[in-house]
């Protein structure tokens, strides 16, 4: 089902995904962040260096994408692992943009209890010159959160 | 004491170590595995684990299989704790991973607090 008919699940879901950004970065990357705003955009469509998605699927469906720098994305991988940025290998960045989606997508899914919504083995890109996009008429929301070291974009079609 | 992490996630597999550690756990040794099948090829050769923290999602074998295989494993092997390390809240997929013989379930994103709570009952 589509969660645009139902504007209490759908914010639920866009507080809950909010939420769980928050609490990740704090609890494991120990990194301060601040929610910068959410709103509509017209387009699921991501084009920074680092990329991580994961498709819900079951009760409803969906895509939640989250994008930022491959520099921002050393520097929250290396929080969470204890390692020097430039200790990360490609495999670890590759991981780290899955794990990422993969956590603010669970995150979401038990801060909204929905239930019964299978999310998918994430999916990942690290690149410099590439548009990553989903093609959909569901109603795409873009959140910005503001860390020291740069710009994390959550994008959510649900 | 010895633990094994499944999980096809490198960075997840670091995370997991890195807690432990700052659990306090006293951990001789950390071993790695990059999917279920990986980790019943280890514990082929090496069964002196004190508990195995696995992932759900992993390719060529999934966490609940790997369950099923440990427990209807080798004698050696089939009583080790495992502890299911997962975004997946939803109680269905809790309850069949316990009922196919998991001890326990922590959700990421995770603190060393929450891992101690969880895991000081397997790590004494």
């Amino acid at each position: 089902m589509s969660v645009a008919n139902s504007p209490e699940l759908m914010d639920k879901l866009l507080n809950g995904l909010r939420l769980a950004v928050t609490e990740m970065m704090t609890a494991m990357a120990m990194s301060e962040v601040v929610f910068a705003g959410q709103e509509s955009v017209d387009a699921f469509s991501l084009t920074s260096e680092v990329v991580g998605l994961v498709r819900l699927d079951g009760k409803m469906h969906g895509m939640v994408g989250v994008s930022c720098s491959s520099a921002l994305l050393r520097e929250i991988v290396s929080r969470i692992v204890g390692l020097s940025p430039d200790e990360l290998l490609m495999e670890d960045l590759l991981d780290g943009a899955a794990e990422l989606a993969n956590m603010v997508c669970g995150g979401m899914k038990t801060k909204a209890q929905i239930g019964d919504v299978n999310l998918s083995p994430p999916v990942s890109i690290v690149g410099q010159e590439y548009t990553a996009q989903w093609k959909t008429n569901r109603p795409t929301t873009l959140f910005t959160f503001q860390m020291e070291e740069g710009v994390l974009k959550v994008y959510a079609s649900l | 004491m010895r633990v094994l992490i499944v999980d096809d996630s490198s960075v997840m597999r670091k995370i997991v170590a890195r807690g432990l550690r700052q659990a306090g756990f006293t951990i001789t040794d950390i071993l790695e595995a990059g999917n279920g099948q990986e980790g019943m090829d280890l514990l082929a050769t090496d069964t002196n684990f004190k508990l195995i923290l696995s992932d759900w999602n992993m390719p060529v074998m999934d966490g609940l299989n790997f369950v099923k295989s440990v427990r209807s494993g080798a004698p050696a092997i089939k009583n080790i704790p495992i502890v299911m390390v997962t975004t997946e809240g939803g109680e269905s997929k809790v309850g069949a991973a316990m009922e196919a013989g998991a001890n326990g379930h922590i959700k990421k994103p995770f603190t060393p607090e929450t891992l101690q709570a969880e895991l000081e009952r397997f790590l004494k």
